[in-house]
């Protein structure tokens, strides 16, 4: 893609183990292709997959030998250039979210999320955070739930009753 | 600040909970099995402001597709059995267990309403060198392998018709899957298949302008929308053991629900499927309206099953015998 | 005359008038924010607007249509998060503009371009439907997997410098797509036993997680960097580029009209295969493609917006969808009263010059509402990454919950996400991933029938081909491409950089 530099003819740390990771895969793939419904006929439901994943094991077979043959990055460090702490963190902290969202709900879960990582990631005092994270939560929320009327999670909020309250409220 | 919320919110759930005698205190969502523009859709959608009306609470319609209908169904029963969660289905669920797509059907619900009920009909091209019932058996006999049929998959209404014809003569041809029956109709117009049976309300526009042709109406007497067409029993009078049968919409509720919520969501949907502009609407698109609930509604959804659950077992596609979930003879 | 009449009608009533407006302004937005479809939107209209007049509900509904088609390039240039699957090819060029700080004139181009193919679409719908609406129904299984298969070719375009990367990529999307139950004989693929996955993987799911979380995760490596710059003085494009572009947006917009008219195709693949008709007439653009050539911009976005008026090309004259969202109007006809079929032209006469007139309206609307209102759009690239970072992520998290109210759409959109940070990084491009899940079901179904029509005989299925004129020309295009590029398996073993 265009948001990095040209391949350069070095390998990057843990780029020829990912490409062999990508073999493997593809092998378990045409593997699992296979088994849908063999090498029976060319118009049965794994014809399709089985020429999909040969291509791809194929492509990673050529891909992995190119990649082996290529001399190693110098002063490149996996954990530094490839994989910094900060991509770590904030990985596991979208897996966090995305495991207590549906139990939490879409409010507190979202709010904690949008508040720690803000602020872990902008440091501003916690008043600017908490108000940046109050305002896209409820540009959010209006829009998703209030006008197309997607569902989200409600966990342990109550909202429809909140919302129906506030209708009559209003009527 | 956030303690008053709390408790707020607590009191809030502790009042509507104790409150049924107020159902609906909330939103009722409707989970509709089928995507968007599709007939359980366009039905569920055009019924939605009439209960709304009665029920004086908004449906929030939401189409959650998958598996058949199968994950919409699955959504449904996890929830709570509150009458705020409704599944909005067509008759696939009645098939799930024998073709082993899932252990719930609708006999493990509660029916709410059975709206309508559709009549399958055959179609094909017009260059098709057939016109009746007779015709088509007669010609697809004497060119085996020559017509092209299409169909919708296992348990689908395309598969239930073949079968039935199947049990009553046994043709040679060559059947084309496709992925619903609108891109199947297309090609029934487009001349990459032959013939196709199909809903009556998804043809009868094409028809009346002269896209494709009406072969057979499977049922037993001619409907008033298509009056020159012959029930397929004039050429096959085998096939009344069957009959009237076809695909239905229907809006259930999981097992369990309070009897208040469960009567209040029944006479809003009774009384919407009276409305008028409903009626109207059904009936143009060649449906036949039902409105039953109750009693009614789980003898028709039995019926439903037994006939189509037996016939698709014994055409040879089915994963489990009926008999293994206790489903009886026709 | 009457043709005039109806066509003015939604010009000249100020309530029409007013509610197309609206339905454009909320489309643009429906069309930005990924998850939330056009489709979705148009279906949410249909309860809203039950009670109202249908030519109310058809001005407002058309709006949200052509606007939430357009819209979709916006975060693909912003944010490179493409709205909607039809923004794809828009994200390869529109994005590495934004990056340079040409945000501002990217979104003006875009906006004209998209208006120019929208009225072509709109031309070709109001003189020409019946002959092509005939001509689209008339591919067989065979055109439809040659179709297929020509979309498949475009890995080759989208590959960057590694090929053999771009084909793994491909075969790979490919393959995602067929997860779930075929959708001809309900065999299990790929499913492992889950019955979430029946459904399959949702390819907006693979698009918000390769295309949103991966770039927003790499953007987590420069956190220190200044944020660029946009130049905003220039907005609306210069005449001398429109000038320039303008063939080439005219050629697309015709691919897009004829994609989008056939009923098994629509605004994603045309706009995918414009961008490989830019990169092939192209031959000595200014910035090379994937770095922010305009021509990779012009292209797709011309093209799907005049699919808007090839999918209503079946619909209008035969009642068939041309895509997703033209079904769900066909379902809000037959609500209100209409019957949606090859009669509604001779029921309803003033329908077609209505639609014809309101879907002008709507595109002149896109135009106004494109051109205004950028310089406050350009500035989201310019808001601190601290504060932008964890938002893109909210925002696809609650995107992808949005396809299908489904959790599980949020963890495929994670893996894919973290698997195209990997992807990237090592240089494998994520495009051709979202090409195959977009192609595998048109290429896999339609071989699978054109085979069965031949009762399983390859040689039948190859005399058929040739002998039929659509097959034959369809065929001779694809050998034609495979040949005029250079030889490809010579590229697939020396992945070396040309530059």
């Amino acid at each position: 893609m265009s948001s990095h530099p040209p391949l350069v003819q070095t390998r990057k740390p843990g780029e020829s183990s990912f490409c062999f990771l990508l073999v493997m895969g593809s092998l378990y793939l045409f593997w699992q292709a296979y088994k849908i419904s063999g090498f029976s006929e060319l118009s049965s439901p794994g014809a399709f997959p089985l020429a999909a994943s040969a291509t791809m094991v194929l492509a990673s077979c050529i891909v992995f030998i190119n990649t082996l043959k290529r001399p190693a990055a110098e002063g490149v460090r996996f954990v530094y250039h490839c994989f910094p702490p900060i991509v770590a963190t904030i990985m596991a902290l979208i897996l966090i979210y995305s495991v207590v969202l549906e139990s939490l709900g879409f409010i507190l879960s979202s709010f904690a999320f949008l508040f720690i990582t803000i602020q872990f990631l902008y440091r501003r005092s916690v008043l600017t955070t908490l108000s940046i994270t109050l305002l896209a939560l409820v540009v959010v929320y209006t829009v998703f739930r209030l006008v197309f009327q997607v569902v989200l999670p409600e966990g342990i909020v109550p909202e429809r009753e909140i919302l129906s309250s506030i209708k009559s409220l209003w009527r | 600040m956030k303690k008053t919320t709390i408790t707020l919110l607590a009191a809030l759930s502790l009042t509507s909970t104790l409150s049924f005698a107020d159902y609906p205190t909330k939103d009722i969502q409707g989970m509709i099995q089928w995507g968007a523009g599709g007939s359980t859709d366009t039905v569920m959608r055009s019924i939605a402001p009439h209960v709304e009306k009665e029920l004086g609470a908004d449906l929030i319609l939401t189409n959650k597709t998958g598996g058949v209908g199968a994950i919409a169904t699955k959504y449904v029963n996890a929830k709570k059995a509150d009458g705020y969660t409704l599944l909005m289905g067509a008759e696939n669920p009645q098939m799930y267990k024998i073709l082993g797509l899932s252990n719930i059907d609708y006999s493990d619900m509660i029916a709410i309403n059975v709206l309508a009920r559709g009549t399958p009909i055959i179609v094909a091209n017009n260059d098709a060198p057939f016109n009746t019932m007779q015709e088509f058996i007669d010609y697809t006999k004497a060119n085996p392998g020559k017509v092209k049929i299409g169909s919708t998959g296992k348990g689908g209404l395309t598969s239930i018709v073949l079968a039935m014809l199947d049990s009553q003569v046994k043709l040679d041809y060559i059947s084309i899957p496709y992925n619903g029956d609108g891109p199947a109709l297309t090609a029934v117009q487009g001349g990459a298949i032959d013939v196709m049976p199909a809903v009556l309300g998804a043809t009868i526009e094409q028809i009346k302008a002269g896209r494709m042709k009406a072969i057979s109406l499977v049922d037993v007497k001619a409907n008033k929308l298509l009056p020159n067409v012959a029930p397929i029993t004039d050429a096959l009078p085998g096939m009344k053991s069957y009959l009237p049968w076809g695909p239905f919409f229907g809006v259930f509720v999981k097992k369990g629900t309070p009897d208040d919520a469960v009567e209040k969501l029944q006479a809003a949907f009774q009384k919407a499927a009276f409305n008028p502009d409903f009626v109207d609407l059904m009936q143009k698109r060649g449906f036949t309206i039902m409105n039953i609930s109750g009693e009614e509604a789980n003898y028709f959804l039995e019926a439903y099953r037994s006939t189509s659950s037996w016939l698709v077992h014994d055409a040879g596609f089915s994963k489990f015998s009926p008999e293994k979930f206790g489903i009886r003879k026709p | 005359m009457d043709a005039l009449h109806y066509f003015a009608m939604s010009w000249l009533s100020p309530e029409l008038l007013a509610l197309t407006a609206l339905g454009t302004f909320l489309g643009i937005y429906v069309g930005a924010i990924p998850g939330l479809s056009v489709t979705m939107a148009v279906s949410i209209l249909i309860s809203f607007t039950f009670s109202w007049d249908v030519n109310y509900a058809l001005c407002l509904m058309v709006g949200v249509y052509m606007g939430g088609v357009y819209g979709g390039s916006r975060t693909a240039i912003l944010l490179n998060i493409p709205g909607a699957p039809s923004a794809i090819a828009t994200a390869l060029d529109g994005y590495p503009l934004a990056k340079k700080g040409l945000a501002g004139e990217a979104i003006g181009l875009s906006t004209v371009m998209s208006v120019v193919g929208g009225f072509v679409g709109i031309i070709v719908l109001a003189i020409a439907a019946p002959p092509i609406s005939e001509f689209a129904i008339t591919f067989q299984p065979r055109d439809y997997m040659l179709l297929g298969i020509l979309g498949i070719m475009l890995v080759g375009s989208l590959s960057g410098s590694s090929l053999a990367r771009g084909i793994f990529a491909g075969a790979l999307g490919l393959l995602i797509g067929t997860v779930g139950l075929d959708p001809m004989t309900a065999e299990e693929r790929f499913t492992f036993g889950v019955v979430e996955l029946w459904d399959g993987i949702n390819p907006v799911a693979v698009m918000i997680g390769m295309f949103g979380i991966s770039e927003a995760l790499h953007q987590l490596h420069h956190m220190n960097k200044a944020v660029v710059k946009q130049k905003i003085s220039r907005i609306i494009p210069k005449w001398s580029d429109v000038k320039k572009y303008m063939p080439l947006s005219l050629q697309t917009s015709f691919i897009g009209v004829i994609v989008g008219a056939l009923p098994g195709t629509g605004g994603d693949i045309a706009a995918l295969m414009a961008y490989d008709h830019a990169k092939r007439v192209t031959k000595n653009p200014k910035v090379p493609f994937g770095e922010g050539a305009k021509e990779g911009l012009i292209a797709p976005e011309a093209a799907n917006n005049a699919a808007v008026g090839g999918a209503y090309i079946p619909m209008l004259t035969l009642g068939i969808p041309g895509d997703a969202v033209t079904a769900v109007f066909i379902g809000a006809l037959f609500i209100h009263g209409l019957n949606p079929g090859p009669l509604l032209l001779i029921e309803q006469p003033h329908m077609f010059w209505f639609t014809v007139g309101n879907l002008t309206l709507a595109n002149i609307f896109v135009l106004i509402f494109g051109l205004t209102g950028i310089r406050l759009f350009s500035k989201i690239v310019e808001c601190p990454k601290g504060v932008l970072i964890p938002l893109i992520f909210l925002l696809s998290i609650v995107g992808a919950y949005a396809i299908n109210n489904a959790i599980t759409d949020i963890w495929w959109m994670l893996a894919f996400g973290v698997f195209g940070y990997f992807m990237r990084l090592y240089g494998f491009p994520v495009g051709p991933v979202i090409l195959g899940v977009i192609l595998s079901s048109l290429t896999d179904e339609n071989w699978r029938r054109a085979i069965l029509t031949e009762r399983g005989s390859v040689s039948d299925l190859f005399i058929n081909m040739l002998q039929s004129p659509l097959s034959a020309v369809l065929f001779s295009v694809i050998v034609l491409i495979l040949v005029s590029k250079t030889p490809i398996w010579k590229k697939v073993f020396k992945p070396k950089i040309k530059s």
